[in-house]
C-alpha cells in the first residue's frame, strides 16, 4: 500500500477511480504467466507470483505518465510499466514498485495508408490493428506471442520476432517515431515526431545519431528505460485478398481460404537439407510465413486440443519439417509463386504433404493471416516457455537446435519436460531470409514443482550450453545476474548498458528487474 | 614545430610508424576543406593506421593528450558536407584508407565483411563476379567509402529492401573515443568471431548485444562517438534480368501516386523519380549532353526497374509487368509518358556500378546539395518551395525509403566555382532556404555543417540532452571530431 499523503496524489494526477492500492487488487496484478519459472530460477520459491505491487496505477495520456513518474522520482518509488500485460516481464522486482496499467491508453492514434505506417497506444492489439488496416490492403507485423498483444509493447520493449516475419520483419526493425517518458519524468520524441515544427512519425532516427539504439535492442528493455505512450510502425502490403469470411463457434470456425493461397509442408528429412531448401525458398523471396517446427510442433499448430493433436501422426512424425505460407494478390502473381515452389520441390526431390498425407482444417489458414500459430505451444501441458532465442545465420539457428537435442533429452528422460524428442523448436526467416531465429519452446507443467524446477534447470543448463558454445545470446538475458554472466564473453557490454542506466535514470526508479540496474 | 607537436609527432610514430604520419602543410590544407561551403581548420597531422590496436593507441593517446581526432575513410578529395573538415585547432585526422581489407564475403548468408578504406569501386566488381550485390546509393562514387556511406545512412535505391532505416549496415567493430574496443549486435559475441564463425553465425543481426543496440547510435554520428574498423553489410543476389522503365510528366503528383503504388506492393526494384537536368546529369557527360537531353525531357521523371533470377527470371517479369500495367490502368493515370529517350543500359549503370567522377559534379563541376526527409504529402509543396526560392540549374532527386514510409528529397545546386557573384548568391539562398524548409517540417536527419546548430534548435531539448549523455559515455574527453551535431561545447 502507498502512504495515504502519496497515494492522494496520486489519486489527484488520475482521479481516485484510476489508481488502487487495496489488497485484492495488488495481489492479483503480482500474478502472471510462467512467473513460476522465473522465481524458480532466482532460487526464490516457485510460486506463479511476483513481488505484490504497492498500487495499480491507470494513466490515460502522455501527460498523466509524466507526472506518475515524476511523482515516483520524489518519493522514491519504482514503476513498471505493462501494456497487454503478458508474462513474467511485466511484473515488479520489488515490493516498492507501482504498476503503470496503461489500458486506458488504448487509441489507433493514426493509419497512414500513404506513409504505409500506424501510429498507436500501447493497449491496442495486434488483432484490432490489423482489422482497421485491412480496409487499406495492409497488414501489420505481429510478434510470435499472438495477435492477443500489444504491438506497441512487441515495438518498443519485448522482443519481435513473428510468424509472418519474412515478409512482415522484426518488431524492432520496424519502429519509425517515438513517443517515450524517460524514467526522469522527461518526454523523449524520437526522429521526425521530436520536431517543434510540424511534427509527424515518418521517421524515428536523428538528428544524427538513433536514439531507437538506446531504446532496444534485440530484446527490448521490459520498462527499464521508461515508458512507451505512442509508437509509429511500418504497415506491409497485405499479402492476398482481404475479404475475411468465418462462419461457425469458436474454436472451430470454418474460414473460406481466399483464392491465391496456398501451404506447403515438406519434410527435409535431416538438418543440413533443410538449411538448403529454407535459404532456396527464402532468397525466391515468395513466403508470407517460412518455418521450420519439429514434427510435433507441426502437429500442435493444426490442432486446438490434446485429442486432435493425437490424430496428426503422419505429419508430427515428419523429421525436418518447413512449413511455407504462400499468398498474392493477383493469379499472375500466384501463378509465379507455384511455379517457383514445384521448381525447388522438383530440385530437391520433395513432396507436398498438404493435400496428399494431410489436409488441415480451413482454420489454419486464418490464423495464419491473423498470426495466431503460436498460442498452440499451450495445448500440450497448458504451459511452455522458450529457451534459446538466437538470431542470426541459417546455419547457427540449426547447429543449435542440433547440438542441443541431447540436452533436452535429459530433461526428457528425467520426466520434468514433455517429450518432444528433444526437436522441439521453431525457427522462422526474416526479410526474405536475411537473418534467422531459432527458439525452443519446451512444454512443462506449472502447476507441479518437480516439472517447474526441471524446466529452470533446462534452462539454465541452456544458458551455459549457448554460452561455452558461443552459440550467440538467447532471448532471455536480462536482468543484472544473467547480465553479468553474459556480459563478460560478450565484449563487457553489460558495462555500457549500466552506464546507459545511470545516465538515463539517475534514480534507479524504472524497475530494472528484466533490464539491468545501475549498481 | 612546437614541442608539444612534436612530441605528439614522436608519440604517433611509435604507433603507427613515422611513414604513416605526415604534416606536410599542403596535404594538412586540402582536410581544412572539401566540396561543401563549410569552412574549417587546418589539422595538425594526417595519419594511416593499418590495425585496429593502432586506432585503440591513437585514441588513448588522445584521451591522455588532450587532442582531437577526425576519422576519415578514403584518400579522395571529392568528399561532402563537411563533417571531415575539422572544427577545432589541434585535430589529427586519422586515414583510413589503408585499411583496405574485404574480410570475407559469404554468398550463403548474403553478407560481406568490409574495412572503412573499402571503396565503391573495389567491392562492386568483386561482389558481382560472386553473383552478389551491394544496396547502393544512386550512382555512388568509386572512390567512396562503402561503410561511410552506410554509416552516413545515404539512401539507397531499392525501397522494398530497405527494411530498417539502418540498412545496410550490419554489425560493426567500434573503437569508442574511451579508447575500448566494442562489437555490436551479435558480433559481440559469446566468443570471438572466429568462434562465431565456427559456430556457425555470420554477424548478420545488427541488433544487440541484448538490451541495446549501440550500432544505431554510432550511425549518423559522424565519426563523433566511435571509429568503426570493420563492418558487415546487406547483400542481395544479382538478378539474371533487369528491366527499365522510365516514365514521365509535367505533373509530379502523378508519378508520386504512381510510385507509392509500386512500393506499397513491393512491384519494384530500383524506384526514384528526377528532374530533367537531374537525370541528364546522370547519364549523360558533357554540359552540352546534359543541356540537349534535359531539354528533350519532360519535367518529371521516373525510373523504376523490375528483376528476376535464374530459370524463372522471364516468368518473373511477366507477372510483375503485368500486375503493373494492370495498377496504371486501374489508377487512371492519365499524363504519364513513357520515354525510351535514355538506353537501359546506361541507367542500368548507374544503378549496378560506380562511377569515376561524381555525377553532380557533370554539369559545371561543383555542387551542393540540400537533403532531408519528408513524408508522401509534403513533397510537392518543399519542391515548390526551393524552387520559388531558387530555380536556376537545380537538380532534383526524391527517394522513397525505408519501404515507402519516407522520402529522401534533394536538391541539387549546380554552379561553376569561378563565377564568385554567382557562388555568393547560391550560398546565402542555400542558406535562406535551408531554414525555411526546416520551419516547414522538413526533417533535416543527417545535418551536417551548419545546419547542425539550426536543426537541433528546432528539435525538442531532450534530443540534444539525450545525446549529450551518449557522448559522455562513449567519448566522455570530446576527442573524436569535437563541434559536430550538438556536441559543441
Amino acid at each position: 500500500m502507498l502512504k495515504k499523503q502519496i497515494l492522494e496524489q496520486f489519486q489527484n494526477l488520475v482521479g481516485p477511480e484510476n489508481i488502487d492500492d487495496s489488497e485484492v487488487m495488488t495481489n492479483a496484478y503480482a500474478y502472471n504467466w510462467c512467473m513460476e519459472l522465473v522465481n524458480c530460477m532466482e532460487e526464490k520459491e516457485p510460486i506463479p507470483f511476483s513481488p505484490i505491487p504497492k498500487a495499480i496505477i491507470l494513466p490515460s495520456s502522455v501527460e498523466e505518465v509524466q507526472q506518475i513518474v515524476k511523482l515516483c522520482n520524489k518519493y522514491h518509488i519504482q514503476f513498471k510499466a505493462q501494456s497487454t500485460g503478458l508474462g513474467p516481464w511485466n511484473q515488479p522486482s520489488s515490493e516498492n514498485c507501482i504498476i503503470l496499467d496503461l489500458r486506458r491508453m488504448n487509441k489507433i492514434v493514426k493509419i497512414d495508408d500513404k506513409n504505409l505506417y500506424a501510429v498507436v497506444e500501447p493497449y491496442v492489439s495486434g488483432a484490432q490493428l490489423q482489422a482497421e488496416t485491412m480496409k487499406y490492403d495492409l497488414t501489420v507485423h505481429m510478434p510470435g506471442a499472438g495477435p492477443q498483444v500489444s504491438p506497441l509493447a512487441s515495438a518498443t520493449s519485448m522482443n519481435g520476432p513473428g510468424f509472418t516475419s519474412p515478409h512482415t520483419g522484426h518488431s524492432a526493425r520496424n519502429v519509425l517515431g517515438v513517443e517515450w517518458v524517460l524514467p526522469d519524468g522527461e518526454i523523449l520524441r524520437l526522429g521526425s515526431t521530436g520536431l517543434k515544427n510540424h511534427p509527424d512519425w515518418f521517421s524515428g532516427d536523428g538528428p544524427g545519431p538513433s536514439l531507437r539504439g538506446i531504446m532496444r535492442g534485440w530484446a527490448g528493455a521490459k520498462s527499464g528505460i521508461g515508458v512507451f505512450t505512442k509508437v509509429a510502425f511500418k504497415l506491409f502490403p497485405y499479402p492476398c485478398s482481404t475479404k475475411f469470411k468465418l462462419k461457425g463457434i469458436s474454436p472451430n470456425y470454418e474460414f473460406e481460404i481466399p483464392d491465391f493461397m496456398k501451404l506447403y509442408v515438406m519434410d527435409c528429412k535431416n538438418y543440413k537439407y533443410l538449411e538448403k531448401v529454407f535459404l532456396a525458398v527464402e532468397e525466391e523471396e515468395i513466403s508470407f510465413i517460412c518455418s521450420h517446427l519439429s514434427g510435433y510442433g507441426l502437429g500442435a499448430i493444426f490442432s486446438n486440443s490434446i485429442e486432435s493433436l493425437m490424430d496428426k501422426i503422419p505429419i508430427a512424425s515428419t523429421h525436418a519439417p518447413l512449413v511455407i505460407v504462400i499468398a498474392a494478390r493477383t493469379s499472375r502473381e500466384f501463378e509465379y509463386k507455384q511455379k517457383v515452389m514445384n521448381k525447388i520441390m522438383a530440385e530437391f526431390k520433395l513432396e507436398n504433404i498438404i493435400g496428399t498425407k494431410y489436409t488441415p482444417n480451413s482454420l489454419f489458414y486464418a490464423e495464419a493471416l491473423r498470426s495466431n500459430l503460436g498460442l498452440h505451444g499451450f495445448i500440450a501441458t497448458g504451459g511452455f516457455q522458450s529457451s534459446k532465442g538466437q538470431c542470426d545465420s541459417a546455419p547457427l539457428c540449426l547447429n543449435t537446435t542440433k547440438m542441443s537435442i541431447p540436452l533436452k533429452k535429459k530433461y526428457i528422460k528425467k520426466g520434468v519436460i514433455a517429450n518432444d524428442f528433444g526437436e522441439g523448436v521453431w525457427m522462422t526467416s526474416y526479410e526474405s531470409g536475411h537473418y534467422f531465429h531459432v527458439e525452443s519452446p519446451t512444454l512443462f507443467d506449472q502447476t507441479t514443482e518437480k516439472s517447474v524446477k526441471g524446466m529452470a534447470e533446462n534452462m539454465e543448463e541452456n544458458y551455459q550450453f549457448d554460452l561455452i558454445k558461443h552459440l550467440g545470446a538467447p532471448f532471455f538475458v536480462e536482468g543484472d545476474r544473467m547480465h553479468d554472466k553474459f556480459g563478460p564473453h560478450m565484449m563487457d557490454y553489460h558495462k555500457w548498458l549500466r552506464k546507459i542506466k545511470k545516465a538515463f535514470d539517475p534514480n534507479g526508479i524504472a524497475d530494472s528487474g528484466f533490464y539491468i540496474s545501475a549498481k | 614545430m612546437k614541442i608539444s607537436e612534436l612530441i605528439l609527432s614522436q608519440q604517433l610514430a611509435k604507433i603507427c610508424g613515422s611513414k604513416k604520419i605526415t604534416n606536410n602543410p599542403e596535404i594538412l590544407k586540402e582536410y581544412s576543406t572539401d566540396m561543401s561551403f563549410f569552412m574549417g581548420e587546418v589539422p595538425k597531422f594526417v595519419i594511416w593506421p593499418s590495425k585496429t590496436q593502432e586506432i585503440l593507441k591513437i585514441l588513448k593517446l588522445a584521451n591522455q593528450m588532450n587532442f582531437y581526432i577526425i576519422p576519415v575513410s578514403s584518400s579522395s578529395k571529392l568528399k561532402q558536407h563537411g563533417d571531415t573538415v575539422p572544427r577545432k585547432d589541434n585535430c589529427v585526422i586519422i586515414n583510413l584508407s589503408k585499411m583496405n581489407k574485404i574480410i570475407s564475403l559469404d554468398k550463403k548468408n548474403r553478407v560481406v565483411m568490409i574495412e572503412p578504406g573499402v571503396t565503391f569501386r573495389d567491392l562492386i566488381p568483386k561482389l558481382k563476379q560472386k553473383g552478389l550485390r551491394l544496396l547502393l546509393p544512386l550512382y555512388p562514387t568509386g572512390t567512396k567509402s562503402v561503410l561511410t556511406s552506410a554509416l552516413e545512412r545515404e539512401p539507397i535505391v531499392i525501397p522494398r529492401y530497405h527494411w530498417d532505416s539502418s540498412d545496410p549496415l550490419l554489425c560493426t567493430e567500434v573503437v569508442f573515443g574511451t579508447g575500448d574496443l566494442f562489437r555490436t549486435g551479435t558480433a559481440a559475441g559469446p566468443g570471438t568471431i572466429s568462434q562465431q564463425r565456427k559456430a556457425g553465425q555470420a554477424q548478420l543481426n545488427p541488433m544487440g548485444p541484448t538490451q541495446f543496440s549501440p550500432f544505431r547510435v554510432i550511425q549518423g554520428a559522424q565519426g563523433s562517438l566511435g571509429v568503426v574498423t570493420w563492418a558487415t553489410l546487406k547483400l542481395e543476389l544479382i538478378p539474371t534480368i533487369q528491366k527499365v522503365f522510365h516514365y514521365q510528366s509535367n505533373n509530379i503528383e502523378e508519378l508520386l501516386n504512381f510510385q507509392k503504388q509500386l512500393a506499397k506492393y513491393r512491384l519494384c526494384d530500383e524506384t526514384f523519380i528526377l528532374n530533367n537536368l537531374n537525370l541528364a546529369s546522370l547519364v549523360r557527360n558533357t554540359s552540352e549532353e546534359i543541356e540537349n537531353l534535359a531539354k528533350s525531357l519532360l519535367k518529371w521523371n521516373m525510373i523504376f526497374i523490375i528483376s528476376g533470377r535464374g530459370d524463372l527470371a522471364e516468368d518473373k517479369l511477366d507477372y510483375l509487368e503485368g500486375d503493373i500495367n494492370d495498377l496504371i490502368r486501374e489508377s487512371n493515370l492519365v499524363h504519364l509518358e513513357k520515354s525510351d529517350l535514355i538506353n537501359s543500359d546506361v541507367i542500368l549503370r548507374c544503378v549496378n556500378e560506380s562511377t569515376s567522377k561524381p555525377w553532380r559534379t557533370r554539369y559545371k563541376g561543383y555542387y551542393q546539395d540540400l537533403f532531408f526527409l519528408s513524408n508522401f504529402e509534403n513533397i510537392s509543396n518543399y519542391i515548390l518551395m526551393v524552387e520559388s526560392n531558387y530555380s536556376e540549374d537545380l537538380g532534383i532527386y526524391i527517394q522513397p525509403i525505408n519501404q515507402g514510409t519516407s522520402y529522401h528529397c534533394e536538391f541539387d545546386y549546380f554552379y561553376d566555382p569561378n563565377n564568385d557573384i554567382k557562388l555568393n548568391e547560391i550560398k546565402r539562398k542555400f542558406s535562406e532556404i535551408s531554414i525555411d524548409l526546416m520551419d516547414s517540417g522538413a526533417f533535416f536527419n543527417r545535418p551536417y555543417g551548419y545546419w547542425a546548430k539550426e536543426m537541433y534548435s528546432r528539435h525538442i531539448e531532450q534530443t540534444s540532452i539525450a545525446l549529450k549523455k551518449i557522448k559522455r559515455i562513449f567519448d566522455p574527453n570530446n576527442v573524436l571530431n569535437p563541434g559536430v551535431l550538438c556536441f559543441d561545447d
